[in-house]
């Protein structure tokens, strides 16, 4: 009884805080959904006919299904149901990477691998980055208010794991719902992932260069690791034992094709790169991102790699300058080129499915699903990849993915056709539990269609600061260029010019990551500050510690 | 007949690019009429280049082509190999890997990026080939990758297949870092001399040696665990067998000749010195050793351990017998290597074909591609720049530049596209998602391109991983 207090305050938190009117109660009994269309993905398209859902699976389905007695019936009437719509690669549920460790000045390890294990987070001999056993599943949050607004969105199911390091470590492929971690996981671990990306603080790899040489110094050490293992298990006696490494050893699954990795690659030499890596190594590759997969249709075919397809189109977001340079054509024709992928892959006949590619707000996944469509992909090919396509290439498409009598009862049903702008999404079923959506009504639809903006702080303008690095102050002048909540600009200091990156703004102040370049290695900052009148503090992150910086508004 | 899409882009302040579809073959080519700097076997006059299957087939005066065979008129013109530049960090999406003083693991080949504009300007310049190093930061650097700049073709089309492979290392101010600082706090990296530096190689070769014992034990059933693959010691295994090439940058020549001595020492030959401003005061010790010497045409007293160079240094080492190249090691220079040529004519008066070589054929051989590139004879590659003029006038420029045959650059082409995409510009600046959201200041204009440094590569820190 107090949990369920306790839901129904977080539900009521949560869509008094998001605006949004969602029904607090959820229900695992039986439902069962009449006169809808039901896109059974499976096959085609009931114009008539009911769902049962009992017991969190699908029990019957079709234009003449038995309505069961003691199923709760909701009309359908002008209603469409699909198969739960899955985002093939988040990091939902994951906490954001724990701050730097807060080392003072002057104890930061030089370049070998000693110093960077010196302070280990792990007992792994390699460093936070190259730590392929990192297990999303073991890192998620429990509860399911957390999901709110992706299943207000219509995503029953989606893949999860971190973004950072070189190895991201293991995703799980979660449902939407649960009040425990166990209830939510679907698969876990369902594949290695991998960014092409460096070490911060000056640790090898510091360079792309170095990306490729830890990696396959790491996948042939695992290979001996196995082979010396094989010869000991045998017979011990007369034999040094080979060592435990528990980062070695999660990258087994991955040499014996038990285990898909994914890479993350956007663009078509990326994407190059990571196709050759797997068949350096007979891996069995996936690609996430593949914003450019079109250029090398031919060879994601020829390998049989899919393609877990970001929707996060590539957008202009710097206003026009009458300083700046035009734009360069490659970008111009990116920005034009990308929505086309989708249906140039699905020509090509390379498999796909789309994922959310850490999209601002989740409402555009649909959004950007139907430019792919007006763009030449078929709408039935288009619902494919974010159902059965996004299952089978994660592993579950027996069982999701479709209405299909025996799957997990994920639903998504919606008034209006999904890829239309008056759609609303009206129930979602994850597990059999029902998340019903109260109709928004049309007076008080906001023009986007998005949530309520929240309020937010006006921080926009031109700031001299003093960042107070410990014994040597330096000056530097921030530019905030604010749009709504989003945040741009840049940070200059004598280290030079750099912009900020994914900066936002809350209620309370802004935040935004940044770089330095110092003695040849690129350090991450993570900013956050607030603005007082014409006064601005916060603090900046970085591997070595925290600073404060202050400063005042350049009229 | 096959069509190649060629993706042209033009050299502009505007950096408008061009899209170029022409129709290409590996059929027959027959360059008419030109003046042609052989680079090998003297200038020939009036004379005509039959082109097959991507290699020259004859030489001569008044060559018959098949009927099908692209006829190119080059009368008044001027043909000469394609230059190749023996020190580039072109199309290379990192340069340096920082961390440690020995590198050898890193593979240039893994961050090739053919999309690099700079790859066209290059063929622009009448560059068909280039030897791409990692970068200066260490003392033992990444494997070189040497490539064609086949624009627009895939990247594994680039890498010349039976070209040596090759290992950059480093001496001085770069390795020692001398003019770069530490991380506030970190501890420096280790060497601060140029005592440490050798010991870093020397260290590094003892380690390789004792790893090549433990593999030929191995393979001798002397022992019957195998090693542990270790990918920082095979290229230096593969240098003990001279199986690939070290490519040594540095500037005093006390260093370069301390580094040949330790390759006497370990039994391997240095392939080339890089940079190597005031190598002339070894001259004979780098010409008995057959080492060759990849130079700057000038660049003198450019920074502190370069104080000794003088212009005459490639003039003295070809006298002495050095192979001599000139490179380039900028992408802005690249362009124009046949002038830099050209000023060793004017400093002591290296002989035209002779000046010629240390751009085309010297460079092939410093990097064991002779046999198939760098001169215009027969069998080789048709890797054939055609000028407007001789190449040593700062008036030329490059017509047309093809490599094996395949046109990579054509000026007349260039210019007749541009057109068509200024019009491609414009539909594409009217679309919704081109344009610049309504509402918000000015963010400041961030360059697009980072600007490149003028020489020497310690700082280079290209992440291709965290771009966009």
């Amino acid at each position: 009884m107090k949990n369920f207090i306790l839901r129904f305050y977080i539900a009521i938190f949560a869509s008094f805080s998001l605006g949004l009117s969602i029904n607090a109660q959820t229900r695992t009994e039986t439902f069962a959904i009449t006169n809808a269309r039901i896109v059974t993905v499976s096959g085609a398209a009931i114009e008539k006919g009911a769902v049962v859902v009992r017991n969190g699976l699908i029990e019957a389905v079709g234009a003449n299904a038995k309505i069961p007695a003691d199923a709760r019936t909701i009309d359908g009437t002008g209603l469409t149901i699909y198969p739960g719509f899955i985002d093939a690669n988040t990091s939902l549920g994951l906490a954001a990477a724990p701050a730097a460790p807060q080392r003072p000045v002057g104890q930061v390890g030089g370049g070998q691998l000693a110093a960077q294990t010196s302070q280990p987070q792990s007992n792994s001999n390699y460093p936070d980055g190259l730590q392929p056993e990192e297990y999303a599943a073991g890192k998620l949050k429990a509860g399911e208010a957390q999901f709110e607004t992706n299943r207000n969105a219509g995503f029953t199911t989606v893949l999860t794991v971190s973004r950072d390091g070189v190895f991201n470590g293991q995703s799980a492929v979660i449902n939407l719902a649960g009040d425990t971690v166990s209830q939510m996981i679907i698969r876990a671990p369902f594949a290695e992932h991998f960014s092409f990306t460096t070490l911060r603080n000056g640790q090898y790899p510091t360079s792309l260069l170095g990306t490729f040489s830890a990696l396959r110094q790491m996948l042939l050490d695992a290979q001996r690791l196995q082979t010396l293992r094989q010869v000991y298990d045998k017979n011990p006696r007369g034999i040094k034992r080979p060592e435990t490494d528990k980062s070695l050893d999660a990258l087994l699954p991955i040499l014996n094709r038990e285990m898909p990795i994914v890479f993350n690659a956007n663009t078509e030499i990326e994407i190059v790169r990571a196709l050759d890596l797997a068949r350096e190594f007979n891996l069995n590759a996936i690609i996430s991102g593949g914003q450019e997969a079109w250029k090398v249709a031919g060879r994601l075919k020829a390998q049989n790699v899919p393609v877990l397809l970001s929707l996060n189109f590539p957008k202009r977001t710097a206003a026009a300058s009458p300083e700046a340079d035009a734009e360069s054509l490659e970008v111009l024709r990116l920005r034009a080129e990308v929505p086309k992928t989708a249906a140039k892959l699905a020509q090509a006949g390379v498999k796909f499915a789309f994922q959310s590619g850490g999209m601002t707000s989740i409402n555009d996944f649909l959004t950007n699903a139907n430019k792919a469509v007006e763009n030449g992909l078929s709408k039935d090919a288009a619902i494919r990849a974010m159902t059965l396509s996004a299952a089978e290439i994660l592993g579950v498409g027996n069982r999701l993915g479709t209405i299909e009598t025996g799957k997990i009862a994920n639903l998504t049903v919606s008034r209006g056709d999904v890829f239309s702008k008056d759609k609303t999404i009206t129930h979602v079923f994850v597990d059999g539990k029902l998340f019903e959506q109260k109709e928004k009504p049309k007076t008080t639809t906001p023009a986007t269609g998005g949530t309520q903006p929240a309020a937010t702080a006006t921080v926009g303008g031109t700031y001299s600061i003093t960042i107070n690095i410990p014994g040597q102050p330096l000056e530097g002048t921030l530019s905030l260029t604010q749009q709504g909540e989003i945040l741009s600009g840049s940070l200059q200091t004598q280290l030079g010019t750099t912009p900020i990156k994914d900066g936002k703004v809350t209620a309370e102040g802004f935040n935004f990551t940044t770089t330095v370049e110092l003695g040849g290695s690129t350090f991450n900052l993570d900013v956050s500050g607030r603005v007082t009148g014409n006064q601005i503090s916060g603090t900046m992150t970085t591997p070595q510690g925290a600073v404060a910086f202050s400063g005042t508004k350049t009229p | 007949m096959k069509k190649v899409t060629v993706f042209l882009l033009l050299i502009s302040i505007n950096l408008i690019s061009l899209k170029l579809v022409s129709a290409q073959s590996k059929a027959e080519v027959l360059i008419r009429n030109a003046t042609v700097l052989t680079a090998a076997k003297g200038t020939l006059e009036n004379a005509d280049i039959l082109i097959k299957d991507g290699k020259i087939a004859r030489i001569g005066k008044n060559l018959k082509a098949s009927s099908n065979a692209r006829t190119i008129d080059a009368t008044g013109k001027f043909v000469t190999p394609g230059i190749i530049d023996c020190h580039s960090h072109t199309m290379m999406d990192a340069v340096n890997e920082f961390s440690y003083s020995v590198t050898s693991m890193t593979r240039i080949r893994d961050v090739l990026n053919p999309t690099d504009i700079a790859i066209y300007r290059a063929l622009a310049g009448g560059v068909t080939a280039a030897n791409l190093l990692h970068g200066s930061a260490n003392a033992i650097g990444g494997q070189n990758s040497t490539v064609k700049f086949k624009y627009g073709k895939p990247i594994e089309d680039f890498v010349i297949p039976d070209a040596p492979p090759g290992i950059k290392f480093a001496l001085g101010e770069n390795p020692k870092r001398t003019n770069f600082n530490p991380t506030p706090g970190a501890t420096p990296r280790y060497p601060r001399t140029r005592m440490g530096v050798m010991e870093v190689i020397r260290d590094a070769f003892v380690r390789a040696r004792e790893y090549k014992k433990s593999w030929d034990d191995f393979r001798a059933k002397k022992t019957t665990v195998q090693p542990r693959r270790d990918l920082e010691l095979e290229p230096l295994v593969e240098v003990l067998e001279g199986k690939r090439l070290v490519h040594a940058h540095g500037y005093r020549s006390d260093e370069h000749l301390n580094l040949m001595l330790l390759a006497d020492e370990f039994g391997f030959k240095v392939a080339t010195l890089q940079h190597a401003l005031e190598a002339y005061k070894i001259a004979p010790e780098i010409a008995k050793r057959g080492t060759g010497a990849s130079i700057f045409a000038d660049s003198w007293s450019y920074k502190l351990e370069a104080y000794d160079s003088i212009p005459y240094n490639g003039y003295l080492l070809w006298k002495a017998g050095v192979v001599v190249s000139i490179n380039s090691d900028s992408n802005e220079r690249m362009r124009r290597l046949n002038v830099d040529a050209a000023k060793m004519m004017k400093y002591g008066g290296v002989p035209e074909e002779e000046a010629l070589k240390m751009i085309t054929l010297n460079a092939a051989k410093q990097l064991g591609i002779d046999r198939r590139t760098g001169s215009i004879e027969v069998g080789k590659d048709a890797d054939i720049v055609i000028w407007n003029a001789h190449p040593f006038s700062v008036y030329s420029h490059a017509e047309m530049t093809m490599i094996e045959g395949e046109v990579y650059f054509d000026r007349q082409q260039d210019i007749s596209k541009r057109a068509e995409l200024a019009r491609e510009r414009e539909t594409l600046e009217k679309m919704d998602i081109n344009r610049p959201p309504g509402s918000g200041g000015t963010p400041p204009a961030i360059p697009k391109e980072k600007r490149q440094s003028h020489l020497d590569d310690a700082d280079s820190d290209k992440d291709g991983g965290n771009r966009r």
